[in-house]
């Protein structure tokens, strides 16, 4: 945050005319359509000329609607565990991801017999403190 | 104790309402409603939370009138002594899923879904924590962990095993804004309402904080020139002392 964002935050917040509204805004666009269709009905004659353009205006909205209905059939992919993926593999947690991943072979394998039960969960821990760690900024930066 | 009885630390994300001169993004709140309701309000109460204070942060008042009316309160007792049933009005509470403890144990396998209205300042680590928690749910215990019958691993719960599991997955919520569902989204989002939750007043106060921060400091500086201005007087005078010349004779 720059020096120049805190004072216009220090201004607005001191400047007694800014309040929150808790009323939903105002409905303009309804009330321009109803003076649009008094227009037209007072004005025929040029609707012949206006047509066309409604008519492109109403083809591109349709195009849009279309753009984003294909959007929202791709599958959501959660950044986070796209960052922390790419984080685990990275050079700067390669000595917690290599002590987690030696510590998974040796209690896989040292299962059957009967030696003392180790578990990986401090292992891991470091290995997700790392990656989050290294995740987190790059994953504010997408989220809204 | 071991690191598992404590639990894993939050990492620190960078909230941008946690910083000095922000407030909370009340389209964040507004999406962070829409997934209490929609997710956490089936186990977990906000009972602090009225429907008037989601007035003007959250809702429209219109918004929150229809919201209420769709939940029934008892009214006080009529003639006969009966207590009746009324539509919700602004000034009732958000309405519990269990009607009581006792209820919410006995529903959900002994476990008791905390309420949330203060929950975020309630935990250790706060809003890190609680996203951490949301989202930090591995697709498997690592290898060797040990999970009690009936609970979940989660690294950031102390204890590691947790009764709730994990509620949040990618494009469980509609937002209204068109904002991609994605767990870490929701879970931002959830609680950076939460955070509203248990401080209401928190935009109000750094702003009233900043007001009186630069009110003092102009009436700091103007005290500081006044103790100046009137000591000018007394902190140039210079005193000086003129002997009297040598004189041989004394008179007495």
């Amino acid at each position: 945050m720059g020096i120049w964002d805190a004072i216009t935050d220090l201004v607005e917040a001191a400047t007694p005319w800014t309040t929150a509204d808790a009323e939903a805004p105002a409905q303009e666009e309804q009330q321009e359509e109803t003076a649009e269709t008094k227009e037209d009905e007072s004005e025929k004659t040029e609707e012949a000329t206006e047509e066309p353009a409604e008519e492109e205006e109403a083809e591109a909205e349709a195009e849009e609607e279309e753009e984003e209905e294909e959007e929202d059939e791709e599958e959501i992919v959660d950044p986070k565990e796209k960052f922390e993926e790419e984080c685990r593999e990275s050079k700067q947690c390669a000595p917690a991801k290599h002590h987690f991943d030696e510590c998974v072979d040796r209690v896989t394998n040292a299962s059957s017999s009967d030696g003392p039960k180790e578990d990986c969960v401090e292992e891991f821990f470091h290995l997700a403190h790392c990656a989050t760690q290294c995740a987190a900024p790059k994953l504010w930066s997408v989220l809204k | 104790m071991t690191p598992t009885e404590e639990g894993l630390h939050p990492t620190k994300y960078p909230w941008v309402h946690e910083q000095w001169f922000k407030t909370f993004d009340h389209q964040a709140l507004r999406r962070g409603f829409q997934v209490y309701r929609e997710v956490c309000a089936s186990c977990h109460s906000l009972s602090r939370i009225p429907y008037r204070s989601l007035v003007g942060t959250v809702l429209t008042a219109d918004e929150a009138k229809a919201l209420a009316t769709e939940n029934e309160y008892d009214t006080e007792p009529n003639d006969q002594g009966e207590i009746e049933q009324r539509p919700g009005k602004l000034s009732d509470y958000l309405p519990s899923p269990y009607k009581n403890d006792e209820a919410a144990r006995f529903a959900n396998n002994g476990a008791l879904p905390p309420d949330l209205s203060l929950i975020v300042k309630a935990r250790h680590g706060g809003c890190n924590y609680i996203f951490s928690l949301l989202t930090g749910y591995p697709e498997e215990p690592p290898a060797g962990a040990s999970v009690g019958a009936g609970l979940n691993f989660n690294p950031y719960f102390p204890g590691t095993g947790i009764a709730m599991a994990r509620v949040l997955y990618d494009g469980l919520v509609d937002y209204e804004d068109e904002t991609p569902a994605s767990t870490s989204q929701m879970a931002k989002d959830v609680v950076e309402f939460l955070n509203w939750a248990a401080e209401p007043e928190m935009d109000d106060r750094k702003r009233m904080g900043m007001k009186i921060l630069v009110v003092t400091s102009v009436l700091f500086a103007v005290s500081i020139w006044v103790k100046r201005y009137k000591w000018a007087a007394i902190k140039s005078r210079k005193i000086v002392y003129n002997p009297p010349k040598d004189n041989t004779t004394t008179r007495f």
